[in-house]
């Protein structure tokens, strides 16, 4: 008896779990289908959604890329006129003191010959005294030793000699201070390499010389290369590169030597070399013996306003103009290469003549 | 005295899912008498019988329900195809059933009526549960918004309006309420409670926006015509191409120019004229957004949202019910992950405590503790009752 109610109750049970079951079957077949159109409509929403983030991704980049290219312009430009006022300002300066030292100059030199000649005149008047009248009265005999004329006669030569040297060399400056500002020739046209380098170098020249700090003085080896042609270029802008790259080097130098600690037999040195390339090109090399240049600042040397001298010693301009002048100006390469300890090496790569 | 029972089945068969119901309700009723009762139905039960026999067990039951999207409860936690229902019982808190007819038509006058029929000579309830239509027979809606203003106009502002409309198991072509012994469409039931009854709720969502936004140019009501000046359709067909905009595709609508928001769902839309119809009103000059989900997010407003409503609890003693109204598209998007909503707030609370819930077409409550009430989509509400002279426990 018992059995059979235990019986039916499990039959019951077990037909409820059938309903159930049968039950939890169709909404499962009507679930899956509106299941995967519901996923279907997801997957839109948001490959629509990914597609615009895309295209705004595009359009940032874009916009990115336009406003670096216009701060680079800016920078490029401001630069520019940095430079130009800079060079226009000292031009106009280097040019007047140039003129107004030339004058002066001028008369001195161009009278040095003529004093020369009255002297030796009037030297030969008193020797002719001298041979006619060979017992001069005691008041004249005093004098001539007084002013020790064996020894006048002797030094006369000589003193003018000095001054001519240095009438040539006052002169040689101005002639340099022309060229290096070049006022009258920012136009392409041939031109000397060597001259100008000379020329950078006569307006250094007091920078080579001995200090107390460096009593030795920055030792100057020029290696010019014979066959060296004229190139096409513009003489003023180039002189400007040869000046920055040559003052960094002395700086270079200076700073090592201040530093101090180097050995007795070193001598800081800068040499220069010219020679004209396989490829028919002109090759400057400018190399120092100095501190080189550091490995984390070798990717920003040409950068605009990039510089390591303190406040106020320098723009950070003099190498990223010097870059704009060989590559832009002149079609050429401008590189360099350094250990750092041991010195480093501007190579200027310019073309003979540019189409 | 509060005591609150809740029966569940899964039974698919109208009379043995009946019986089994009834026979836990009867067990931890004690022999005591429920004067009012919430019943949650799936779509394909034989609801008059149900009624019926619930009738006939518990005779004149204030007994309100609905169809829905999924039902819960403290017995078999979340399930489909099941019938659940919870019974009240108590000589401290007074509750009385009411329902309006005709809520698509004339929402106002229906909710009067509602009210009007429910408060009776007591005018001072403190807690209504409404259980409106959503879609009724002919496959078109009642405004949501609509039925909250009028209940509020009758009710007054200071009565919390929680509940949800009724729901027909994502299939949004006919849903069904209840009264007492009467299965109806287009209508709108409610329970009122007044007399020693503590009261709290707590709501939250979990979607969150996506894509560009827009700017609603034309709308009225429920009908969005325009967004950024081109018709309605288009800002969705960017997104969905063809396919028609569905309860899957939500739009977040902001509130001013701050960054909260609310959710609205689409319904129909006319391919024509390019017009959407939602379930809510979606005021002109909103800027709106389309929105993605994270199921892990769903879930966890679920729990966020009982966590607030069980802070806000005034009483001093525990809650003795909690009910749980859950929006029907959450259950969808949660797919076999929706019983983690249920068992969320089982695990937050003590078992003894009955629950009873169901997945809606849209979801009452208010924000704020002291808030009026608002008109929600996507949202889980969670409601909790109870006295300051709780049952003793055995």
């Amino acid at each position: 008896m018992n059995e059979s109610i235990d019986d039916q109750h499990r039959l019951k049970e077990l037909e409820k779990t059938v309903r159930i079951l049968q039950k939890k079957l169709q909404r499962s077949e009507v679930d899956r289908t509106e299941l995967e159109n519901a996923s279907e409509l997801r997957e839109s929403v948001l490959k629509t959604v990914i597609r615009d983030l895309e295209k705004s991704h595009t359009i940032l980049q874009d916009r990115g890329q336009a406003l670096e290219t216009a701060l680079s312009d800016l920078k490029t430009l401001q630069m520019k006129l940095v430079e130009s006022e800079k060079m226009s300002a000292l031009g106009i300066m280097v040019a007047g003191i140039a003129h107004e030292i030339n004058n002066p100059v001028s008369f001195i030199y161009g009278n040095l010959d003529c004093a020369n000649d009255y002297l030796q005149s009037l030297l030969g008047l008193i020797q002719l005294y001298q041979i006619h009248y060979p017992e001069p009265i005691a008041t004249i005999q005093a004098e001539i030793e007084s002013i020790d004329l064996d020894f006048l006669k002797q030094d006369s030569k000589n003193l003018f000699q000095s001054m001519r040297v240095g009438a040539e060399r006052i002169s040689e400056i101005v002639t340099s201070l022309r060229t290096f500002s070049r006022l009258d020739e920012s136009d392409f046209k041939m031109a000397d390499i060597h001259k100008g380098l000379d020329s950078t170098i006569t307006i250094l020249n007091t920078r080579l010389k001995p200090t107390p700090v460096n009593p030795e003085g920055i030792k100057l080896i020029r290696d010019y290369g014979i066959t060296l042609p004229c190139i096409n270029c513009y003489p003023g802008p180039l002189n400007q590169v040869f000046m920055n790259i040559l003052v960094n080097a002395i700086d270079a130098l200076d700073e090592l030597v201040e530093q101090g600690g180097m050995p007795e037999s070193f001598v800081p040195t800068i040499c220069i070399s010219t020679e004209l390339s396989p490829l028919n090109k002109v090759l400057i090399r400018i190399s120092d013996n100095g501190l080189g240049i550091p490995d984390n600042i070798k990717d920003k040397l040409f950068d605009p306003f990039f510089t390591t001298k303190p406040v106020g010693q320098g723009t950070g301009l003099g190498l990223a103009i010097s870059y704009q002048i060989v590559t832009e100006k002149h079609q050429g390469r401008l590189w360099y290469d350094s250990i750092p300890g041991q010195g480093t090496v501007f190579s200027l790569e310019l073309p003979i003549d540019q189409a | 005295m509060l005591k609150v029972v809740v029966g569940h089945s899964e039974d698919p068969e109208s009379q043995y899912a009946v019986e089994e119901v009834l026979d836990h309700c009867r067990k931890d009723l004690c022999g005591l008498k429920p004067q009012a009762g919430i019943l949650f139905a799936a779509i394909d039960f034989d609801y008059s019988l149900i009624l019926d026999h619930i009738n006939q067990a518990f005779p004149g039951i204030d007994l309100i329900g609905c169809t829905t999207d999924g039902e819960m409860s403290s017995i078999l936690g979340f399930q489909q195809d099941s019938l659940a229902l919870m019974l009240f019982s108590s000589d401290t808190v007074k509750i009385s059933a009411g329902v309006g007819l005709g809520a698509k038509e004339n929402p106002t006058l229906a909710a009067q009526q509602a009210v009007h029929q429910a408060t009776g000579s007591d005018a001072s309830p403190k807690v209504c549960i409404a259980l409106p239509a959503s879609y009724i027979s002919d496959g078109s809606t009642t405004s949501g918004g609509e039925i909250l203003k009028g209940l509020e106009l009758a009710l007054g502002n200071h009565v919390p309006i929680l509940g949800g409309t009724a729901g027909d198991q994502y299939r949004f072509k006919s849903t069904v309420q209840f009264f007492r012994t009467e299965v109806l469409t287009n209508s709108i039931p409610i329970l009122l409670f007044s007399g020693d009854i503590q009261v709290s709720y707590g709501t939250a969502c979990g979607w969150t926006p996506i894509g560009q936004k827009g700017i609603v140019t034309r709308s009225k009501g429920t009908a969005l015509y325009e967004i950024d000046g081109k018709p309605a359709l288009e800002f969705y067909q960017r997104y969905l191409g063809d396919r028609p905009p569905t309860a899957e595709t939500p739009l977040a609508v902001y509130d001013g120019q701050s960054d909260l928001y609310y959710m609205r769902v689409p319904n129909t839309y006319d391919a024509d004229s390019g017009q959407i119809n939602f379930l809510g009103d979606i005021p002109q000059q909103s800027i709106i957004q389309l929105t993605d989900i994270n199921r892990d997010e769903i879930v966890s407003a679920a729990e966020q949202s009982f966590t607030t409503a069980l802070a806000r609890y005034p009483g001093t003693a525990s809650p003795e019910a909690v009910l749980l109204f859950s929006c029907c598209c959450r259950r969808w998007l949660l797919g076999s992950r929706a019983k983690e909503e249920y068992q969320l707030v089982r695990n937050a609370l003590s078992s003894s405590v009955p629950i009873c819930g169901f997945y809606t077409y849209g979801e009452f409550a208010p924000l704020e503790p002291e808030g009026t009430t608002h008109y929600h989509q996507e949202t889980f509400v969670t409601l909790l009752l109870g006295t300051n002279s709780p049952l003793e426990k055995p």
